[in-house]
């Protein structure tokens, strides 16, 4: 350990003999590490996955079964009530379960004024299926329409100053219900259950409502809908149950090869019994898009944080080389006293660890400065672009990789040239 | 000096020069890319609209009570906000929109000649329902036909005649005038100027427009207001106290010029831009610091060398020149390599994001500028090293 220090003490008295290129080296790295790694934030969590033990289990199955013919579409990502109700026809899925999001209205009473809402229009499988945690209360006991909602902890605490509110009624777009149940803090990110129009990057919804009780007071999707026959879309309750028009999203859950093997049989036979039935021309189309994949299957992954990785990527490759340039320069200048230290009777061994100390200095303050550096580009990246707030955060597994980063960048750096310092000929270096 | 010698010389220092030519290379190649997709966004924000975009305001809007985004009370409630806004010295039209322009998407819908289905149908149009003031309030020149003076509802016996772009009208019915024909939805009472309506639409100056009372606003509705050039934001500040003092019960998303918002539809760009320029800036800094730090190191290195040649009479300005020779030699070399680094690194963004390919001149002027802040950053080492005397040769004998 005595040794170590030395060392250390040896590396420190060399950095401020010429501070300024050591410190131009350390500028530069950390230039490179902490743009590289503001960028890498962003690409990490937003290709994170947010249940690594079920994404392969959960699915998003899509069929062509549309009233217009198409023989190369693609089928639509958004079902029609009528199709989820085919497509739940069946016991093999473990769990499985539809849902929209819509906008309202809350408030306590019609005196107050209203707070805007995100409402996610569900089944109560959603919270089982995505490990909603609950704070409070029950969710609903079946698929049945009923006045009751599941409120957010952040809505609960906003509207009532607490959070316990189960039994309470609240006025949601003019019409009375009462509170069964509260959730804990939660946010999956990426929200891949809504993957749909990069909906995966925004926050989780404040207010939970049956789906039945949303199609019965015409709540409308307030992300994508669409209408491929004459459906009033204000007749929600009646038409909207039968017609053609398409707003909700459908995930079931498939443990085993087996289940997904048969529900994919299941929809081939639905589609093909169907088209039958003369309810649909198009040549079958089916689709089932595990949940790790759905992002990209729906096209919604980040082009501009992707292209910027590529080029921060380049920009660490220039501040490796830069720095590794000044490096070497750095050592040449300092090679006479390594020769000395070699004519006195320093092995080389000795010389490179004399070396991985000026390592873990150099890792230290790169770490230091590259986080700083880190810090205001994500800052930066939040402000120019703000659809990706959410993804600006770093967790200890990335800090462990920028510290692994760090110390191999700085290794790297110091590699070829402590190796040229170290093994030149001595005679010709004493001798300069 | 010659060339043979001053390659000798790069070649003396094999890995500090290569490791200068590829940071000169990279740095060139981002340069390039990033001076490119400025460039191209500039375009994009630049691009003609049909609108005067600074001076018409949208406000976007929804009721926060049921029966308020439903008729009769939502017609209401219109009226009265058209006529309030009416009143505010220099509106010039207000009109209401199930949606406004200049947006990335939206209410949509397809649309063709029912004589021709297969050949001209149009899948993604913006479906526009409207007040009649809405031509007067973008400030849509007619091109034929009549617009609409009246509101025809949708769901009515009646069908709402539509008015069509002219790009529009052009692609259902090429070579002869739209008006009076019918679409698959309703017939063509007029054609009008063309105007940017949606990104995500089939062709960004396709809109047909219906002149409708709106029948529902579950989605919010828009406000559309052409003022006076000196009364815009006048006009902004207002609105907000006068829309709820007309009926407190709504939300205001927000106000904007319709130049606010085309900024915004291509703010990602904007920023992808922003930052690639950020990143170009501290490249060229990278770049000057390595070329500073090498013709400095170089200088300190070779001070035994100038001096033998400042005594065989070399002058100041000889060796001066010889430095800087080095170094734009080294910055020729990066550049070349940095041509090859530009197209691949712009094939590679170019899978990514929407990449125009490069054209020539750029790699040549971003190698220009390369020059010359490598020139700037070995001025000074270079000219520590025209001070040393030629009594330094002596030392070496």
């Amino acid at each position: 350990m005595e040794q170590f220090f030395y060392y250390v003490k040896v590396s420190w008295v060399s950095i401020k003999r010429a501070p300024l290129p050591y410190a131009l080296t350390v500028f530069i790295l950390s230039l490179g590490l902490g743009v590289f790694f503001a960028n890498a934030t962003f690409y990490y969590q937003m290709n994170s996955d947010p249940l690594p033990h079920k994404s392969d289990k959960l699915f998003y199955p899509m069929t062509l079964m549309v009233p217009y013919e198409c023989n190369d579409c693609l089928p639509p990502r958004i079902h029609s009530y009528s199709n989820v109700q085919k497509l739940s026809a069946s016991d093999i899925p473990t769990a499985k379960v539809a849902m929209y999001s819509s906008d309202g209205y809350l408030r306590l009473s019609s005196s107050q004024a209203p707070t805007p809402v995100s409402i996610r229009i569900t089944q109560p499988a959603f919270f089982s299926m995505f490990e909603v945690p609950l704070l409070h209360g029950s969710v609903w006991s079946d698929d049945k329409a009923r006045q009751e909602l599941i409120l957010s902890k952040q809505t609960a605490e906003k509207i009532f100053g607490r959070s316990n509110v189960v039994g309470e009624k609240v006025l949601l777009d003019d019409r009375h219900y009462t509170v069964i149940g509260v959730l804990d803090n939660w946010q999956m990110l990426p929200r891949l259950y809504d993957a749909n129009n990069r909906n995966h990057v925004n926050d989780a919804d404040q207010v939970y409502m049956p789906l039945e009780t949303g199609y019965d007071y015409n709540y409308m999707s307030n992300s994508q809908s669409h209408t491929f026959d004459d459906t009033d879309f204000r007749q929600l309750g009646t038409q909207g149950r039968t017609g053609a028009l398409h707003q909700l999203q459908f995930w079931v859950q498939l443990d085993t090869q087996a289940q997904q093997q048969a529900y994919r049989q299941f929809m081939d036979n639905l589609v093909a019994d169907e088209k039958k039935a003369g309810r649909h021309q198009s040549t079958p189309n089916n689709q089932l898009v595990a949940m790790r994949d759905i992002v990209r299957f729906f096209g919604g992954e980040s082009a501009d944080i992707k292209a910027f990785a590529l080029v921060t990527l380049l920009f660490l490759g220039v501040c490796l080389f830069n720095a590794s340039h000044l490096s070497l320069n750095r050592y040449l200048s300092n090679q006479y006293e390594f020769s000395l230290r070699r004519a006195l009777g320093a092995s080389r061994l000795q010389l490179q660890q004399q070396m991985l100390a000026d390592v873990l200095l150099m890792t230290l303050f790169c770490t230091l400065c590259g986080l700083l550096i880190a810090w205001g580009g994500v800052e930066l990246l939040n402000y120019l672009w703000p659809a990706n707030r959410l993804f600006g955060r770093w967790d200890p597994t990335l800090l462990l990789l920028l510290l692994g980063l760090t110390l191999s960048s700085s290794y790297l750096v110091t590699l070829y040239p402590s190796l040229r310092a170290s093994f030149g000929g001595l005679n010709q270096q004493l001798k300069e | 000096m010659s060339l043979h010698l001053l390659l000798k010389s790069l070649l003396r220092r094999k890995v500090v020069t290569l490791l200068l030519l590829v940071q000169l290379a990279l740095t060139l190649a981002l340069l390039v890319n990033s001076l490119l997709l400025a460039g191209q966004t500039r375009d994009k924000l630049n691009e003609p609209t049909g609108l005067d975009l600074p001076h018409i305001l949208q406000v976007q809007l929804k009721p926060t009570t049921t029966d308020l985004r439903a008729q009769p009370l939502l017609g209401d409630l219109l009226e009265r906000q058209l006529a309030a806004v009416r009143t505010l010295p220099g509106v010039k039209a207000v009109a209401y929109a199930n949606q406004g322009p200049v947006r990335q998407g939206g209410n949509q819908g397809n649309l063709y000649d029912p004589n021709d289905e297969a050949r001209t149908n149009v899948p993604s149009i913006p479906a526009y329902i409207v007040s009649p003031d809405f031509f007067a309030a973008l400030g849509l020149k007619l091109l034929e036909g009549q617009l609409p003076q009246t509101a025809v509802p949708l769901d009515g016996e009646v069908r709402s005649p539509m008015v069509l772009t002219r790009s529009l009208a052009e692609k259902i019915f090429p070579n002869r005038s739209a008006v009076g024909l019918d679409t698959s939805y309703a017939p063509v009472a007029a054609v009008v100027e063309d105007f940017f309506g949606h990104l995500m639409a089939t062709e960004i100056m396709y809109n047909r427009i219906q002149v409708a009372p709106l029948l529902g606003v579950d989605w919010g509705y828009a406000l559309l207001i052409n003022t006076e050039p000196s009364a815009t934001e006048n006009i902004r500040q207002q609105l907000p106290d006068l829309l709820r003092q007309i009926d407190p019960n709504i939300e205001i998303f927000y106000i904007r010029t319709l130049k606010e918002q085309h900024q915004r539809l291509y703010s990602n760009e904007f920023g992808l831009a922003t930052l690639l320029g950020i990143l170009s800036g501290l490249m060229l800094l990278v770049a000057m610091v390595s070329s500073y730090s090498n013709a400095h190191f170089h200088a300190l290195k070779q001070q035994q060398e100038i001096g033998i040649k400042r005594a065989l009479g070399a002058s100041k300005q000889l060796i001066f020149l010889e430095l800087l020779s080095e170094n734009w030699l080294t910055t020729a070399l990066g550049a070349l390599l940095g041509v090859a680094a530009a197209l691949a690194l712009n094939k590679m963004l170019a899978s990514v994001i929407s990449l125009n390919a490069l054209s020539w001149w750029l790699p040549l002027l971003v190698s220009l500028v390369l020059l010359v802040c490598v020139t700037v950053a070995t001025w000074y080492p270079a000219r520590i090293a025209t001070s040393v005397s030629p009594a330094t040769a002596t030392k070496t004998l």
